[in-house]
């Protein structure tokens, strides 16, 4: 049971020679060659608040769990931005198009991933964003 | 202007009980803009020898706060072969230099970031694990 996860980064003329880069890592439970095995699934929101909404709350006692959170902002708009904040601090800035995947470390129930849409009015429209969660051990992660 | 395309997928044929794919592509702009960026550090590798973050030696750079107009995208790789040799990414700007997130071997992140503040390594189990890192971005 594997779940991989393949980054390419690609580029003709950022640099005086092509630059093509491109890592796959196979999602594991922590310290281990043992498979991730659970996920939430892809869900989409449709953010609109300027201020921080919980996308995913923590359990401390997840704390040695592995967990990769994969966010991307579906905006068509390049000037629209969702920040994404952990334990307070702004972890990802996405503009439209823009995605991250990170590993998702709950060092305690203050680690929740919440994000705003920060420059979002009533005239931009809603911001869709979509994410998803791959991870060990349902008990102690919960989809906000 | 130059053309970077960034593109993730995610599968699986058995995490779920239908075949998962997941996918996106992203070209990276300078700000809010259709623009390219035309910066790149180029990809690094650097072995991980300090086992705190306090300590004055042997943590990795990865990026220097503001060193890119945001946002800057960040690539890192644990490049470690054995579970559990794990690298701490944290914040060297914020008080308290709050841990990131963790990378277990193999485990590589990619994040368009604020810009901001300062990411550097450390690995806490004294396995001297090298880090693969790039950013992409914009010149101040």
């Amino acid at each position: 049971m594997a779940t991989t996860a393949t980054l390419t980064l690609a580029s003709a003329d950022i640099a005086g020679d092509p630059v093509s880069v491109s890592k796959t890592a196979t999602l594991t439970k922590a310290g281990s060659t043992n498979d991730l095995d659970q996920s939430i699934g892809l869900n989409r929101v449709h953010l609109r608040s300027t201020t921080q909404k919980t996308l995913l709350a923590a359990n401390a006692e997840g704390d040695n769990l592995a967990a990769k959170v994969y966010i991307v902002n579906k905006s068509d708009d390049a000037s629209l931005y969702i920040t994404v904040a952990i334990n307070a601090q702004t972890t990802g800035k996405l503009y439209g198009g823009d995605f991250m995947l990170i590993p998702w470390s709950q060092t305690d129930t203050s680690a929740s991933i919440k994000v705003a849409a920060t420059n979002w009015t009533s005239s931009t429209g809603d911001i869709p964003v979509e994410y998803a969660l791959f991870h060990e051990d349902t008990d102690f992660l919960t989809n906000a | 202007m130059a053309t970077t395309i960034a593109s993730i997928n995610i599968t699986s044929t058995d995490l779920l009980s239908d075949s998962l794919s997941l996918s996106a592509i992203a070209t990276l702009t300078q700000t809010g803009t259709n623009t390219g960026i035309t910066m790149t550090t180029g990809l690094a590798k650097a072995k991980v020898t300090s086992t705190a973050k306090g300590t004055a030696s042997g943590q990795v750079t990865l990026y220097t706060a503001d060193d890119y107009a945001a946002i800057a995208y960040l690539f890192v790789k644990n490049l470690a072969t054995t579970a559990g040799h794990k690298i701490y990414i944290y914040d060297d700007t914020t008080s308290g230099d709050p841990i990131q997130f963790q990378l277990d071997a193999g485990d590589f992140a990619f994040i368009p970031m604020h810009g901001d503040k300062t990411y550097k390594a450390y690995s806490p189990g004294g396995n001297d694990p090298h880090v693969e890192f790039m950013v992409l971005g914009q010149d101040q």
